[in-house]
C-alpha cells in the first residue's frame, strides 16, 4: 500500500466504524430535544456542540453519516446494474443498436440531475425509496459508457477472437473473458459514484425533499443549522458538512489512485 | 580556427521507467560560421536528440552533460530563460523532423509564418518571399496543415525556420516527402546560408544530399559520433568501417546493406559499438576507440 | 452544419417527449390528488361536490393518454397550466422568474470561463509549482464540498461575521426600487459561491488539457522559433487545447443548474430553482413539469450551440464540412 493511500483509507476505516459501532455503544433518540441546553458551542465535552433544539450535532452527524452513506452506496449499486445492463446491451449488440443508445444517453446526459431527482421525489413524497431511486436514475449514464466502451474495445482484442475461434460458446466468452476485464472498471465507477450520490442525497435533503425532517440526516442537519447561523451558532451546519467533505474527499482520493493504477497513460516519452 | 558552435563532450542520457537509454555519448564537434555540417547516420542513432539538446528542449527525464559552446555562450548550463530570450530563433533555427506534427494545426501557415516574423521584429509582408525561398507558394500558405501535403508542410516548416534568419540553421532531416527537384532546391537554400556566411547543421540519413551539399559530414552511430572529416575525403575514401559499408548500402554503389541490426541504446556495450557487425573487428574492439576517425583498425591512416 | 443540427434535432426531440412522458406517469402514479390540493386551505369546508366539480373541469378522471395528449398539446400551444403551490398560472410564473436565474447561470459561467482558463493555463504552464499544486489541491478539496455547505460557510463569513455583503434576497428590504448596484452587490456573494463550486472541473481540465498540450511537438517547434512564452502559451498551447473544452461547457451545464436551485434556496433567489423545491414541497406537477422540461430544452440547445460554434472554430471540422 502506498503511503499516500493510507490517510484516505483511514479515514474510511474510521467513517465505516462510525457507521456500524455509534448504533451499539452510542444510541440515538431521534426525537430527543434538550431545550435547556440550546446552541452550545463545541467544547472538550461536546466537540461538536448543540443545535436550536439542545441536539449534540457530533453525535446526530455520525448517525447522519450512516444514512447518507447507506443511500449513497445502495443509490450507486443500483445505477451500476442499470447502466452495466444498458451498457452491455449497447457493447455486445453494436451496430443500431449502440448508436441509438448511446445517442439516448447523450442526451438524457443534458437533463439537469438535481431537478429531475427534485421531480422524481416530489412525485413520490419525500422517502428513502424516492431518493435512492432518484439518485440512482440520475446516475447511470456513466456506468454505462464505460462497460459499452470496455466491451467495444475488447471485442477487437486477440484473446477474444482466439476463443471465439477456440470455440468457445458465448456465455462463456462473457462470463470468461468479459467479465473479467470489465468487472474492475465497474467497480471503480461505482465507488466513484459514491461520493456523488452522497451529494445528490444530501442535496435533496437539505431543500428539504429527502428524509422526514426529525431523522439525523447530513442534509436535514445543514437545513436545520440555517436557522443557528443567524445567531451565530455556525457550529450547526458547518459540522455536518465538514464529515460529508472529509468522508468524500477520502473515497474520491482513494478511487483517483485506484484509477490511475488500473490505467496508467504511459506516454511515449522518447523519440530518437 | 573561427568555431561559431563547438561541442565538447556532450552526453544526454534518458531516465525511462526500468531503462536508461544512452542517446548522445562523449560528442564532440564543432561548426565554423560559412560551413555546412552534415551529420549522418541511421534513424535512431542519436541525431535528432542532438538538435533538441543544443536548443534545450528535451522532456524532463532527460539529463545532459558536457559543453556546447554558441560564441561566448554554454548551451548546456544557460538556462531555460537565456535560451527562449536569446538562442531560439534568434542564433540558432530549427527546422523539425515531422513537419506534420510540428505545425500548430489550427492556424494557417500565413498566420504562423507572420506571427514568427513580427516576433522577430521583422516585416510581416516578407511571408510571401519567405515560403517562396522555401519552394512554397503563396496561395498554399491560406492552408491549414492538415490541408497539406507531406511535401508541402515540410516547405513549410523549413520557411518558418528561416523566418528568424538565424546565424545557425539546424535542419532534421529537411528533405523528408520533397521529390527530387524539391529536394535539391532546399538543400541549395541551406547551402547558400553557408556561402552568405551562415552556419548550418544538417542533420540527415541521406548520404547523396550530403554529399552534394555539405562541408564536412559527422558519421553518427548508437550515440556516438565515429567519422568527423571533410566531406570530400568521407565519400572518395572512408576511414571508418561504418561509414564504408553506409556507401555501400547506396543504390548507386554497392547497394549492399549492412548485416545485423544496431545495438540498443539501452545496452550499448562497452568497447566500440560497431564491432558485432564489422568485419574487421577482434580483441582490440572490446575497448573504446577514441579519436576523428572512432575506430582501432581504420580503413584509411591520416 | 444543417446537417449537424437536423441530426441533433432527430434525437433531442424524441427525448423530451419521452421526458415528459415518464414524467407525467411519475405524476399520475403520485399518491397525490391534485382536486385537493386546489382547493387548499379550504379543503375543510369543500364538499365533495365541489371537489367533482374541480375534477371534472381538469378532466382528473379520464383515461391517461388521453390526459397526457390534452398536457402535452396544451404545452405545445403555450399553455403550460395552473400552478397548485402560486395559484397563479404556470406561464406567469416561469417568465417573472426566468431572468434572473438565466442572469445567475450566466454571471456564473463567465466567471468561471475566465478565471478557469486563466489559471488553468498558468498552472499548466508552471506545472508542479506552488501555484498549480496549490490551485489542484484546493480543487479537490472544494470538489467535494456541497455547494450550499459552501454558500452557508460564506453567508456565515462573509455576511454575518464580516458584514460585507448581504445574506440573501436580490435587493436591499428597504429598497423601493431596483437598482443596478444593489442587484450586484447582492449577486456579488451567490455568483463567487456558485463559480467556485463549479471552477474546479473547468480548471482542472483546462490545467491538464494544456499541460498535454504543452508536450506535443508543435508547441515544441513553436519555442524552437524563438517565440515569447505568452505567444506559445496562449496562441499554440491554449488554442489547439481549448477547442474540446467548447464542447464540453455544454455538457457541464446541467451541473451548473443544479447547483444554481441550490444556491437560489441559500441565498433566498426569486429565480425559478427557489420555486421548483417550493413545487417540489407543493407536489405542484405543472410547475415542476414545466420548468424540469423547459431546462432540459434550454441545456439542448445550449448544447447544441457550443458544437457549432466549436464546429465553426475547429478548421478541420469546418472545412470538411
Amino acid at each position: 500500500m502506498d503511503k499516500r493511500d493510507v490517510t484516505p483509507a483511514a479515514v474510511i476505516g474510521l467513517a465505516v466504524a462510525a457507521c456500524l459501532l455509534v448504533p451499539v455503544i452510542w444510541p440515538l433518540d431521534q426525537s430527543a430535544v434538550a431545550l435547556d441546553n440550546i446552541s452550545q458551542a463545541p467544547s472538550l465535552t461536546d466537540p461538536g456542540g448543540t443545535d436550536d433544539l439542545g441536539r449534540d450535532v457530533l453525535h446526530r452527524s455520525l448517525y447522519g453519516l450512516r444514512v447518507s452513506l447507506l443511500v449513497g452506496v445502495v443509490a450507486a449499486l443500483v445505477a451500476t446494474v442499470l447502466g452495466g445492463l444498458i451498457g452491455g446491451v449497447a457493447g455486445l449488440l453494436g451496430g443500431w443498436t449502440d448508436r441509438i443508445l448511446m445517442r439516448v444517453i447523450d442526451t438524457i446526459a443534458a437533463l439537469p440531475h438535481l431537478l429531475l431527482g427534485i421531480f422524481i421525489v416530489a412525485m413520490l413524497r419525500p422517502s428513502l425509496g424516492a431518493v435512492v431511486l432518484s439518485v440512482a436514475l440520475t446516475h447511470w449514464l456513466s456506468t454505462a459508457r464505460i462497460v459499452r466502451g470496455e466491451l467495444l474495445s475488447l471485442r477487437t482484442r486477440p484473446f477474444i477472437d482466439a476463443a471465439i475461434t477456440g470455440g468457445a460458446s458465448r456465455a462463456r466468452i462473457l462470463t470468461r473473458h468479459l467479465l473479467p476485464h470489465v468487472l474492475p472498471k465497474i467497480a471503480l465507477a461505482t465507488t466513484l459514484m459514491v461520493p456523488h450520490a452522497v451529494w445528490h442525497e444530501t442535496a435533496l435533503s437539505f431543500l428539504g425533499l429527502g428524509l422526514p425532517p426529525h431523522l439525523a440526516s447530513l442534509g436535514n442537519m445543514i437545513n436545520d443549522g440555517q436557522r443557528s447561523l443567524l445567531t451565530g451558532a455556525w457550529w450547526a451546519s458547518i459540522v455536518p458538512g465538514l464529515v460529508i467533505v472529509t468522508v468524500t474527499l477520502a473515497i474520491a482520493a482513494l478511487a483517483a489512485r485506484w484509477r490511475d493504477r488500473l490505467d496508467p497513460r504511459v506516454r511515449a516519452e522518447l523519440e530518437l | 580556427m573561427n568555431a561559431l558552435l563547438r561541442v565538447e563532450d556532450l552526453s544526454v542520457r534518458f531516465r525511462l521507467r526500468d531503462a536508461v537509454v544512452q542517446a548522445v555519448t562523449d560528442l564532440n564537434l564543432s561548426v565554423r560560421r560559412g560551413e555546412l555540417l552534415a551529420v549522418v547516420g541511421e534513424s535512431g542513432c542519436g541525431k535528432s536528440v542532438l538538435a533538441h539538446a543544443l536548443l534545450g528542449l528535451l522532456p524532463a527525464n532527460a539529463t545532459t552533460t558536457g559543453h556546447a559552446f554558441l560564441d561566448d555562450i554554454d548551451l548546456v548550463h544557460c538556462g531555460e530563460k537565456k535560451l527562449a530570450r536569446e538562442v531560439r530563433g534568434r542564433r540558432i533555427g530549427l527546422v523539425p523532423q515531422s513537419p506534420a506534427t510540428a505545425l500548430t494545426p489550427v492556424r494557417t501557415g500565413r498566420t504562423l509564418l507572420a506571427e514568427t516574423l513580427r516576433e522577430h521584429g521583422r516585416d510581416a509582408a516578407l511571408a510571401t518571399a519567405i515560403a517562396a525561398d522555401a519552394g512554397l507558394d503563396d496561395t498554399d500558405l491560406d492552408r491549414y496543415p492538415f490541408q497539406l501535403s507531406g511535401g508541402m508542410a515540410q516547405r513549410l516548416v523549413t520557411a518558418l525556420a528561416l523566418a528568424s534568419d538565424p546565424p545557425l540553421l539546424i535542419a532534421d532531416e529537411p528533405t523528408t516527402g520533397l521529390d527530387r527537384p524539391l529536394v535539391d532546391h532546399t538543400l541549395d537554400v541551406l547551402r547558400r546560408r553557408c556561402d552568405n556566411g551562415d552556419a548550418v547543421l544538417l542533420i540527415t540519413h541521406d548520404l547523396a544530399a550530403a554529399e552534394r551539399v555539405a562541408d564536412t559530414v559527422a558519421v553518427m552511430y548508437a550515440s556516438r559520433i565515429v567519422e568527423h572529416r571533410p566531406a570530400a575525403s568521407v565519400f572518395k575514401t572512408a576511414a571508418h568501417p561504418y561509414t564504408a559499408a553506409l556507401l555501400d548500402a547506396l543504390p548507386d554503389r554497392a547497394f549492399q546493406a549492412i548485416p545485423g541490426h544496431p545495438p540498443m541504446l539501452t545496452a550499448l556495450p562497452a568497447g566500440c559499438a560497431y564491432a558485432p557487425r564489422c568485419p574487421r573487428a577482434d580483441q582490440q574492439c572490446a575497448t573504446p576507440p577514441t579519436g576523428p576517425v572512432a575506430c582501432h583498425h581504420p580503413l584509411v591512416t591520416s | 452544419m444543417i446537417r449537424l443540427i437536423r441530426r441533433r434535432l432527430a434525437v433531442a426531440l424524441p427525448v423530451l417527449l419521452a421526458t415528459s412522458f415518464g414524467m407525467f406517469l411519475l405524476g399520475a402514479a403520485s399518491p397525490i390528488d391534485p382536486a385537493l390540493q386546489y382547493a387548499g386551505g379550504a379543503v375543510s369546508t369543500a364538499s365533495e361536490e365541489n371537489l367533482a366539480q374541480i375534477r371534472a373541469n381538469w378532466g382528473v378522471d379520464d383515461p391517461l393518454p388521453i390526459q397526457y395528449l390534452r398536457w402535452l398539446t396544451n404545452l405545445i400551444g403555450g399553455d403550460l397550466g395552473w400552478s397548485t403551490s402560486r395559484h397563479q398560472p404556470v406561464g406567469d410564473v416561469i417568465a417573472a422568474r426566468a431572468g434572473w436565474t438565466l442572469l445567475l447561470i450566466g454571471l456564473t459561467l463567465l466567471v468561471v470561463l475566465l478565471t478557469s482558463l486563466l489559471l488553468g493555463t498558468i498552472a499548466a504552464y508552471r506545472r508542479g509549482g506552488l501555484l498549480d499544486r496549490g490551485l489542484r489541491a484546493a480543487a479537490y478539496a472544494v470538489e467535494s464540498m456541497p455547494v450550499f455547505w459552501l454558500a452557508l460557510a460564506a453567508i456565515a463569513v462573509l455576511a454575518l461575521a464580516l458584514g460585507w455583503f448581504p445574506a440573501g434576497g436580490l435587493t436591499d428590504i428597504t429598497a423601493t426600487t431596483t437598482t443596478l448596484s444593489d442587484v450586484a452587490h447582492h449577486l456579488a456573494l451567490p455568483v463567487t459561491v456558485l463559480a467556485i463550486s463549479q471552477a474546479p472541473w473547468f480548471l482542472l481540465f483546462v490545467r491538464d488539457a494544456v499541460a498535454e498540450s504543452l508536450l506535443e511537438d508543435h508547441v515544441l517547434a513553436a519555442r524552437a522559433r524563438g517565440l515569447r512564452g505568452r505567444t506559445v502559451l496562449f496562441g499554440h498551447a491554449l488554442r489547439t487545447a481549448l477547442l474540446p473544452f467548447l464542447t464540453l461547457i455544454g455538457t457541464h451545464l446541467p451541473e451548473l443548474v443544479g447547483g444554481s436551485v441550490l444556491v437560489e434556496t441559500v441565498f433566498s433567489l426569486p429565480g425559478l430553482g427557489a420555486v421548483s423545491v417550493q413545487a417540489a414541497l407543493g407536489s405542484d406537477f405543472p410547475l415542476l413539469a414545466a420548468i424540469t422540461l423547459i431546462t432540459t430544452a434550454v441545456v439542448l440547445a445550449a448544447n447544441l450551440l457550443t458544437d457549432i460554434a466549436y464546429t465553426a472554430a475547429d478548421p478541420r471540422v469546418r472545412v470538411d464540412g
